[in-house]
């Protein structure tokens, strides 16, 4: 039986040998908070598309036909919320560093929803059914990514990131995984000359993304804005190798050893042994998006 | 050991009209204060007024009765509230002619 396994609150994860964090947000946010970018004082200094990214909220799953949905265990999970506006993306960041090379992973319980609209909202949209809701096709895309800098020479920094589509940028149902196939720049590279849409914060245009093979997936929406149902996530990746490993969500599991992660070629100041995760959710319509994670668990094996 | 935080619900944004900020979930806390920092506020008889709101589903509102002083200079302006239910917003009015306002809008919580 592993470690894991004899601890009720822990039985539903599957963890590396050392757990950095709990994060059971049934008793505070655990030290994830809003995504802010880089500045010098001055917020206007800001690149748009980091300058608003929302605080993360303890949330209670209240909706305004059934009331309060809770969570997995508990009342509260963490939620983060979009602006009603299309494209808008909600952050919330983790800041770790890492003693030793090695596995990291991530593990989850989520669940995700469009916010609840009353009236035509979308002209032409499928008609709700008894069983499809139209808000389904509200929800644009949810993201885990992470941050990694293990010194000062060039290309010691990367981002992995792995998005699921719900929605694509057109709002048109894709329900598969994403890799980023480029970086979105650094505020020092867009101070540079860098072009960027300014509205993902992991890429400066949106064919920077390319399907995983293999990652296909239609998830439990539960045909309401207002139902939520748990679903489990594994994140593993390689400090070692600076690779992704697998991806398990549910009962697909994607390996993601030959999957890209690009580089920075710029050396960077400062960050040495960068260790950040990365939640967001970002909306392709003009309707406010949820991300909620019931609990968190990051493990290593060092 | 009381849980507290701070969420930032306007972070140097610039308003030339009535606006609402974004509903915001607190069940778990029972007080609350409000900050509005004005770093601007520009226009002929500018003023900026802000109401409490709070709703049962972050949906639908309606005023809590309490509100900020109107407010007519750049400055820290507070609000403490308490027995909110599960969500707060603020709502903001904009008067005067062509008023403009740049602000930091801050809600603490603590249990």
């Amino acid at each position: 039986m592993s470690h894991a396994a004899a601890d009720i609150r822990l039985s539903r994860f599957n963890p590396l040998p050392r757990i950095l964090a709990f994060d059971d947000f049934d008793d505070g946010l655990h030290g994830w908070c809003e995504l802010v970018g880089n500045h010098n004082g001055d917020l206007n200094e800001l690149q748009p598309v980091f300058s608003d990214m929302r605080p993360a909220q303890l949330s209670t799953c209240t909706f305004f036909d059934l009331g309060t949905h809770g969570a997995v265990d508990g009342t509260y999970s963490m939620k983060l919320a979009t602006r009603p506006r299309k494209f808008h993306q909600a952050v919330a960041i983790k800041r770790l560093t890492s003693a030793a090379d090695g596995l990291v992973q991530f593990e989850a319980w989520f669940t995700y929803k469009a916010e609840q609209t009353f009236g035509a909202k979308d002209p032409g949209a499928r008609a709700w059914d008894g069983n499809y809701h139209p808000s389904e096709a509200h929800f644009g895309s949810f993201t885990l990514w992470n941050d990694i800098c293990e010194g000062t020479e060039p290309r010691d920094r990367y981002h992995a990131a792995l998005r699921y589509e719900n929605t694509n940028e057109e709002g048109e149902f894709t329900q598969r995984w994403l890799y980023k196939t480029g970086l979105h720049p650094t505020t020092r590279m867009l101070r540079e000359g860098f072009d960027s849409n300014q509205n993902d914060v992991h890429v400066a245009k949106p064919d920077m993304w390319a399907p995983i093979p293999g990652g296909d997936q239609q998830l439990c929406f539960n045909e309401v804005p207002t139902k939520v149902n748990w679903h489990y996530l594994r994140w593993l990746f390689d400090l070692s190798t600076r690779r992704n490993t697998e991806l398990q969500v549910n009962d697909l599991t994607m390996d993601l050893r030959e999957i890209p992660v690009l580089r920075f070629e710029e050396g960077y100041w400062g960050i040495n042994r960068l260790l950040n995760l990365c939640m967001d959710v970002r909306t392709t319509s003009n309707v406010r998006n949820f991300l909620y994670l019931d609990s968190v668990v990051i493990s290593a094996d060092w | 050991m009381r849980h507290s935080f701070t969420a930032v619900i306007e972070k140097n944004a610039t308003f030339h009209e009535d606006f609402e900020t974004e509903p915001y979930e607190c069940a778990w806390a029972s007080e609350a204060r409000w900050f509005i920092h004005v770093a601007e506020l520009e226009g002929d008889g500018a003023s900026l007024s802000a109401r409490v709101q709070v709703s049962p589903d972050g949906l639908f509102w309606c005023d809590d009765g309490s509100a900020f002083e109107t407010i007519s200079a750049p400055g820290m302006y507070s609000l403490a509230v308490r027995d909110f239910g599960g969500w707060l917003r603020l709502d903001c009015g904009l008067d005067g002619e062509g008023s403009r306002v740049r602000l930091m809008i801050y809600l603490v919580l603590k249990e």
